[in-house]
């Protein structure tokens, strides 16, 4: 482990920042790993057929963390990935063979998966890996028209192959996030997003009304440091392992996570946000947060999530966003 | 800021002016964008750049005679369905770069359709520089310098084929656009929309926050 811990590429072959602390993660690590090891022997208790149906236990259990190496059929049980897979009358690899008459949209895909995670040792040393996203994002785009291909799924995309290593399991991860999981985030007008940048405005007014006051006084609209929070799901935002956390998260309770991590970061960095003047400032606070020692401890921040943003319900959030899906359709 | 750059001050005693100005890229994914800013900001050239999901912000500082430049830079995403987010960017931006890839036919078109909004949306002065971007692929070429530069002249752009890969024309442009930006009339109380905030010496920002940037 302690290659690992100050190698410049983090477990899932992500080179780390120009800035990264090796000697906070290092103290982090020492304690996180017994942290890996204790859940490992918890999850090894669970037991029978129906283990990863969903429950209290099995909700707690993902909190604290999914084992790596359980993650494929973990995410693909409680996300009900699974559910979709089965009753699909083709399968993957026929889906995949029907040819996809939108030369443009392929292209764009072409394009983009070279540079998705181009600095990432796993993507430069196995060529299959590039292949297999190329496969994946180009089956999703041929199966749903209404979303086709959106830039940043090539991120999600790629870091499910990094987790699952397998094509299909990612395929149907993906196909469950963007057509079940998540609102149209992903979608040609992008109305999801629209709705929940401003679904969080008013969270954040709620939750903390000084880090409100000041995010307007100072004129930033949230897309500006919250677009990737949505469409990558922190993916290239927060510490890889923290984004996993997250996911495993986000597989079994849906999207209000997404508000949780958000409204979590905003509250651990209120003083940091409150002390930027300007713009430029304020953009940057938000781009460092991913270097601050609240965040990198994923186990503390995954327990934060859950405590400082106090209750958010999928009811509350549902009309919310049917509240904000009309004042988007009245611009 | 004055301090660092050092360029507020000068050899010869005459003290000079900081200005700072929002500047925006746009253009269609894949033209160029994000490594034009790479190139300026940073002086570097990755072959595969990573796809700007929403924006990113950058700033960097060019000194121009007794002036010194920060520019404070909004690269966007090229992706068409992103464009809902573009007018947040481009909005009391003193500058834009409209980048096209000139191996490309239908990424000029689409540069000619954001000189369009901008000049019908964004504020009124604002300096607009057109890119034709990858000029180390010349021999592919597929948009005529003669036909960018005619469209230019005829929209009032600034107009430079450029390269990222090679360098070729970045530092220019931006320092084009620096020259073509108004500096000299700011200490009239003036800052809002399509002015450069000027700072005094010493000033961090702190007493007009988020002037230029609203």
């Amino acid at each position: 482990m302690a290659q690992t811990m100050y190698s410049k590429v983090d477990e899932y072959g992500f080179e780390r920042p120009t800035n990264f602390d090796y000697k906070l993660h290092a103290e982090f690590m020492e304690k996180y790993m017994r942290t890996l090891v204790r859940r490992a022997q918890r999850w090894s208790t669970l037991k029978g057929k129906n283990k990863y149906v969903k429950n209290n236990k099995l909700r707690r259990f993902v909190r604290k963390g999914v084992p790596l190496d359980l993650r494929s059929i973990v995410w693909m049980q409680v996300s009900e990935a699974q559910v979709l897979k089965d009753a699909s009358p083709a399968n993957y690899y026929n889906i995949r063979k029907t040819q996809i008459n939108n030369p443009a949209l392929i292209e764009m895909i072409k394009i983009d998966v070279p540079r998705t995670f181009p600095d990432n040792i796993n993507f430069i040393s196995q060529e299959y890996l590039s292949k297999q996203m190329f496969n994946v994002l180009a089956t999703f785009a041929h199966q749903n028209s209404e979303v086709g291909y959106c830039q940043g799924l090539n991120y999600i995309t790629g870091l499910l192959l990094l987790v699952t290593k397998n094509e299909e399991v990612s395929f149907w991860l993906l196909k469950v996030l963007v057509e079940n999981i998540l609102p149209k985030y992903s979608v040609t007008n992008m109305s999801g997003l629209l709705v929940d940048l401003d679904v969080l405005d008013e969270l954040v007014a709620r939750f903390d009304v000084d880090i409100h006051r000041h995010i307007r006084k100072i004129g930033m609209p949230w897309a500006m440091v919250t677009t990737k929070w949505f469409i990558c799901l922190f993916c290239e935002v927060l510490p890889t392992e923290t984004v996993l956390r997250i996911w495993d998260c986000i597989f079994y309770e849906g999207s209000k996570i997404i508000f949780r991590v958000g409204l979590t970061l905003i509250k651990l960095h209120k003083t940091e946000i409150l002390r930027t003047k300007e713009l430029s400032e304020l953009i940057t606070c938000f781009k460092d947060m991913r270097n601050h020692k609240e965040v990198i401890d994923c186990h503390q921040f995954m327990i934060n999530i859950f405590k400082i943003p106090g209750s958010i319900t999928d009811n509350e959030l549902q009309r919310l966003r049917i509240k904000y899906s009309k004042t988007q359709n009245q611009r | 800021m004055a301090n660092r750059s050092g360029a507020a001050q000068r050899p010869n005693g005459t003290q000079g002016k900081i200005c700072q100005f929002k500047l925006v890229l746009l253009g269609e994914s894949a033209v160029g964008k994000s490594s034009l800013v790479l190139r300026f900001v940073k002086g570097q050239f990755h072959e595969y750049q990573e796809s700007t999901i929403g924006a990113a912000f950058l700033t960097q500082t060019v000194c121009l005679d007794d002036t010194t430049v920060k520019f404070e830079i909004w690269d966007t995403a090229g992706q068409e369905r992103y464009h809902s987010l573009a007018p947040m960017y481009y909005r009391g931006a003193q500058a834009a770069i409209v980048v096209y890839d000139i191996t490309n036919q239908d990424t000029f078109g689409r540069a000619k359709t954001w000189v369009k909004e901008l000049q019908r949306q964004a504020s009124p002065t604002i300096v607009i520089a057109l890119a034709g971007n990858k000029q180390d692929l010349a021999n592919k070429r597929m948009v005529e310098f003669e036909e960018a530069q005619t469209y230019a002249d005829e929209n009032g752009l600034l107009f430079m084929e450029t390269s990222a890969k090679t360098a070729l024309n970045v530092n220019d442009i931006f320092l084009a656009i620096a020259k073509k930006l108004p500096k000299y009339d700011q200490n009239q109380g003036q800052s809002g929309q399509g002015q450069g905030r000027r700072l005094a010496e010493g000033d961090q920002g702190a007493k007009t926050p988020g002037n230029c940037c609203k």
